[in-house]
């Protein structure tokens, strides 16, 4: 057989490629698509205005009144009836239409980057370590977490029987002990019986004040936690307990949570957003957990544990760079639909309290008047919110294209 | 197979169990008393016990503890919830506490309504969105193409009650072609046979009643269907692609077959998996839709009904409202996920 | 070779089962005996071959031995150090002696990361070296591997797969370590690439003085580069020794199927070999048969091999065999 020495293995023969990233390739691809561009300049137009406004547009909603100009026309000019200019027309209150829309993109972006930061943020990481943990072993300091937070939300129920929080900390206690030693009594029956006895007994005795019936209530439900922290569960547990908890959100009509959360909180903007970002979690947690399966399962993952990465670092340099795609498309979706669903709520009187400019309010105040002509009114602040969700939604078309591995060698 | 229709079943028990709870919870979190909201505030401490006595709202939530320490467990588990569970049980679900009509028999009445307007849209979104999406597929980067996408993408950014809006300005306030609102116009009778007008006006024989419950139907349907066609024509878009370009499509035009056939006798079926997914999730977009719709065109349904019911602390409108609302959209998906494995043998095998 | 030197590698009655999950509470409803009670030693030096077909755990066996699964049972012994006992801290620390080679050359190297931060991981993790101390020694690592140092800062996806491969090798031999397993890294390249890259694999380790395992199925590939080789099948290693014995004059019935099965480039020579074919099913890992793994293809199975399982021992010097009619 040949004897090849590696000096002379050296391959030449590149094709003259220009070197770049993959992140490069897909802005290109972004770049050169109509509808991308189309959403992109609309998005900007958006984001510009809205700033733009709210910084340099002196707005105050609250003097911003009077009746002498209600309801009237669109004029470009003024005239002795509508002595000044308002492009869209005025509303019920007398006030310009075009000031309010503008003036409102503010309030949507607002609305859309608190939502969908929300959603993402928890969603995100919820899914994130559900799929990590399904694949990759817990380390003792992990399982120690896992255990100890498991026996703290546990302990709740006791601690709020005996009207003490002592039974919580204690649970989470046995938690620590049970993760601490995982060997102890590993296989026989012999460590059920005993971190049960524990539980009930942590759980009972601070209670023994408060009566017979509470102190037996939680030492039943403490023999059953102990019972469950003998077991060896590992991180599929943990993840199937999430994905089940973001199931049963998922399986709610989104919009009756998000009524639900408003009502609950109480009426503003601010409440807005975070019912709308409360609803869409379970979706970003399902987005990411999936992304992350798919990426766990390649042979990268598995290298950087042969080298010896630890967990924060495969999660941060591996994992977490090539699930960004489907996160990049959801979000820019999320945006669009936040700024709907903002727009709902306003509209339907929850969200955004009067006299504060938002699409949605303006739509739900003035759409009475629209048999009486008033079409104005109508049009254009339902024209602001059609143009802004269309541009998000183009733009993440555009993303999806751009950035699907289909089209990666 | 029934074996896996039953894995699904038991799977949706505690779905449901949450999904009362949370109703349960949510309502009785927001702040406001009915029986102050219902007496006026100037009512009497006594009278609003009384009151708060009679439809049990003075008793804990759930569990209550006092009468734990007093060691009776009957009491323990004498709360709200465990009242409303036991009620929900024997499919009491009480009376407005404003009205003092049993939801049940407006539930009768209302839920049609929107059942209606809601199987009418989706019907119409399918028709259209899916025929669009094969089309498109099959002439794809076309004019065809580029235009269908670009306006199912405008669809699906639409809010849904600026399009009715927008509807009306023109069918019924410009053109004056359609009714603004409403779900029957003066003078018009039907007979309640299913609740739902526009098959009862057919039952009935009475075709003038059945062109004025469509002309009613027609508007607040179109604008609930615009969303879901979007959504369906893309989908069913990019399903089509992604079954054209495999082997066996490849392989069955090779072995000679028309572009016809091979478009719905192999392609189409595999093509419909995600689909008919979306299909099931848009469900949960419609009965939304339906809150903002109702409102917009004064359709007496219950999308409308229990937004007024969770304003007004109608405790039972809005917990039974919503449970019939998340009933069918649990049913919804469940039948999905039936469907689903009807269509893909492989799923069976979970 | 043979003397008798402390090896480097001691596995001792290896196991790795994984749970196969069902039911609604995720209940253990079965097992996959992947690895089951598998022994051998790697000596200093030496490149030991291990074959068998896809599924007879060969993987799985170089995977658990570096400890990437936790084993179910068994010790492994590196160089007097139990992997099995040690906690996490120190396995980490062991990993500097002993790394990987992976099948996919596609799929082993991170997409989003360049050659460079590829090669540089087991430096950042293990040493301090400083950012010139670690540049220069990517440089010298590629130009060993025979890349183009210049790359440094390209991306995978820029290389070809031979190329690829050899950038796992470069990032394998970062940190200097004593063994590598050579988890089937010349599967999928072109047969062209295959010489180049197995090649390099061998001038590295006269160079250096590295211990292999490779785990290949492709037979002649393997019977180049090994200096022993271990045939599995179902889980258990089911003959060991010396790469002529076992080509020339293999003792287990499946080894012998196996080597009539390997191509000969003498025509001539070829025709008059006798081909052994089995048939039969192989028995799946959740339901190894009783007795012998090998008994539902075995041409000369007896009763015996259906009751009681083949002791694997010694057979003659060096040779080991898991057969009841081996002598």
């Amino acid at each position: 057989m040949a004897n090849i020495t590696p000096e002379e293995v050296i391959v030449t023969d590149f094709a003259v490629r220009e070197h770049r990233s993959l992140w490069i390739d897909a802005w290109r691809r972004l770049i050169s698509s109509n509808t991308a561009r189309l959403g992109m300049f609309i998005v900007a137009l958006f984001v510009l205005s809205a700033i733009l406004a709210h910084y340099f547009w002196e707005y105050d909603p609250k003097v911003d009144l009077d009746y002498t100009l209600k309801l009237k026309p669109p004029t470009l000019v003024a005239n002795e009836d509508v002595p000044s200019v308002h492009l869209f027309g005025t509303d019920k209150l007398g006030r310009d239409i075009f000031r309010r829309v503008v003036h409102g993109g503010w309030n949507s972006l607002r609305v859309g980057i608190v939502a969908v930061g929300i959603s993402l943020t928890v969603g995100g990481l919820i899914g994130l370590f559900a799929g990590f943990y399904e694949n990759i072993n817990m380390t003792s300091l992990e399982r120690i977490f896992l255990f100890g937070f498991t026996g703290l939300i546990m302990g709740i129920l006791p601690a709020w029987a005996a009207a003490q929080p002592l039974q919580a900390v204690l649970m989470a206690g046995l938690g620590v002990a049970a993760a601490y030693f995982p060997n102890f009594h590993k296989d026989s029956i012999n460590r059920l019986w005993i971190f049960a006895a524990a539980g009930g007994v942590v759980t009972a005795v601070p209670s023994l004040f408060a009566g017979s019936l509470v102190t037996l209530v939680c030492g039943v439900w403490g023999i059953l936690t102990g019972a469950l922290l003998s077991r060896p569960l590992e991180g599929k547990f943990f993840s199937n307990v999430m994905m089940r908890l973001m199931d049963i959100v998922l399986s709610f009509p989104g919009y009756l949570l998000a009524i639900a959360i408003v009502a609950f909180l109480g009426p503003g903007l601010e409440k807005g957003m975070i019912a709308i970002g409360i609803v869409s979690i379970p979706v970003y947690a399902r987005l990411t957990r999936s992304a992350v399966l798919a990426v766990i399962q390649k042979e990268y993952i598995l290298a950087a544990q042969a080298v010896g990465e630890k967990h924060g670092r495969i999660i941060f340099r591996h994992l977490t760079p090539n699930i960004l795609s489907p996160i990049i498309v959801q979000t820019t979706m999320g945006l669009a639909n936040a700024i709907l669903s903002a727009a709902a709520l306003g509209f339907l009187g929850l969200g955004a309290i009067p006299p504060e400019p938002e699409w949605g309010a303006m739509l739900g105040d003035s759409y009475r008047y629209l048999t009486s002509g008033a079409w104005w009114a109508v049009l254009f602040p339902g024209l602001a919110i059609m143009l802004s969700v269309l541009g998000f939604n183009l733009l993440g078309d555009g993303l999806r294209d751009a950035l699907d591995p289909k089209l990666r060698t | 197979m029934s074996n896996y229709i039953i894995r699904r079943i038991i799977s949706v028990l505690p779905t449901l169990i949450g999904v009362t709870f949370v109703i349960f919870m949510f309502q009785r979190l927001i702040p406001g008393d009915p029986a102050v909201a219902m007496l006026g505030e100037h009512a009497t401490e006594e009278s609003i016990e009384r009151l708060r006595e009679q439809f049990g709202l003075n008793r804990p939530l759930f569990l209550d503890r006092e009468a734990l320490a007093d060691g009776d467990l009957a009491g323990f588990f004498d709360s709200q919830y465990v009242r409303y569970m036991k009620r929900l049980f024997s499919l009491d679900m009480g009376e407005s506490i404003h009205r003092r009509i049993p939801v049940a028999e407006t539930l009768a009445i209302r839920f049609p309504a929107t059942i209606e307007l809601a199987l009418l849209s989706m019907f119409i979104a399918i028709i259209i969105g899916i025929p669009v999406g094969i089309i498109s597929a099959a002439k794809r980067n076309s004019a065809i193409d580029s235009i269908s996408m670009v306006g199912s993408l405008v669809g699906v950014s639409m809010p849904i009650f600026w399009l009715g809006l927008m509807e009306i300005m023109l069918f019924a306030v410009l053109m004056q072609w359609l009714p603004a609102g409403g779900r029957l116009g003066t003078g018009i009778e039907i007979k309640p046979i299913t609740n739902l007008y526009l098959v009862d006006s057919l039952l009935m024989g009475n075709f003038q009643a059945f062109k004025d419950v469509f002309a009613h139907i027609i508007m607040p349907a179109i604008a609930l269907a615009t969303i879901p066609m979007g959504i369906i024509a893309r989908m069913t878009r990019s399903s089509m692609l992604d079954v054209l370009q495999e082997d066996y499509v490849r392989t069955a035009r090779a072995k000679g077959l028309g572009r016809g056939l091979v478009l719905f006798r192999h392609a189409l079926k595999n093509a419909s998996l995600p689909v008919v997914t979306i299909i099931g999730l848009q469900m949960g977009t419609l009965l939304a839709g339906a809150v903002l719709t109702e409102t917009i065109f004064s359709w007496p349904g219950i999308g409308r009904w229990v937004y007024d019911g969770i304003l007004g602390r109608d405790y039972p409108i809005v917990q039974g409202g919503t449970l019939v609302i998340a009933l069918v959209f649990v049913g919804v998906n469940f039948f999905v996920d039936i469907m689903y494995a009807l269509l893909d043998p492989r799923i069976r095998y979970d | 070779m043979n003397e008798k030197q402390t090896p480097l590698v001691e596995v001792r009655h290896l196991k790795k089962y994984f749970p196969i999950t069902g039911g609604f509470l995720q209940r253990k409803v079965g097992e996959v005996k992947a690895v089951d009670d598998v022994s051998f030693q790697v000596f200093h030096g030496e490149t030991l071959g291990l074959v068998g077909e896809t599924g007879c755990g060969k993987t799985t066996v170089g995977r658990t031995m570096l400890r990437l699964y936790e084993p179910t049972d068994g010790k492994i012994i590196f160089d007097g150090t139990d992997l099995t006992s040690l906690g996490e801290e120190a396995l980490r620390n062991n990993r500097k002696r002993m790394q990987m080679i992976f099948q996919d050359p596609y799929a082993s190297l991170n997409p989003r990361m360049t050659v460079g931060s590829i090669v540089g991981a087991p430096l950042d993790v293990h040493t301090r070296m400083s950012g010139k101390e670690k540049y220069d020694r990517i440089q010298d690592l590629l130009d060993i591997v025979g890349l183009n140092p210049d790359f440094v800062n390209r991306y995978p996806h820029e290389f070809s797969g031979g190329q690829r491969q050899r950038i796992g090798i470069a990032r394998a031999l970062a940190l200097e370590p004593d063994l590598i397993v050579c988890d089937e890294p010349i599967s999928s390249l072109d047969v062209s690439i295959q010489a180049q890259v197995v090649n390099l694999l061998e001038e590295l380790q006269k160079k250096i003085g590295l211990t292999y395992v490779f785990i290949a199925h492709d037979l002649s590939m393997v019977r180049h580069i090994s200096n022993r080789i271990a045939v599995m099948y179902l889980g258990k290693i089911m003959e060991l020794a010396d790469r002529d014995e076992i080509y020339l004059n293999s003792l287990h019935p499946y080894t012998q199927a196996l080597m009539s099965a390997v191509p000969i480039p003498d025509p001539d020579l070829a025709l008059e070999r006798h081909r052994i074919i089995l048939d039969g099913d192989i028995p799946s890992p959740k339901n190894p048969p009783k007795g012998c793994n090998f008994n539902t293809r075995c041409p000369i199975a007896k009763e015996r091999c259906f009751v009681e399982e083949p002791a694997y021992r010694e057979v003659k010097e060096n040779h080991w065999a898991a057969c009841h009619f081996v002598e």
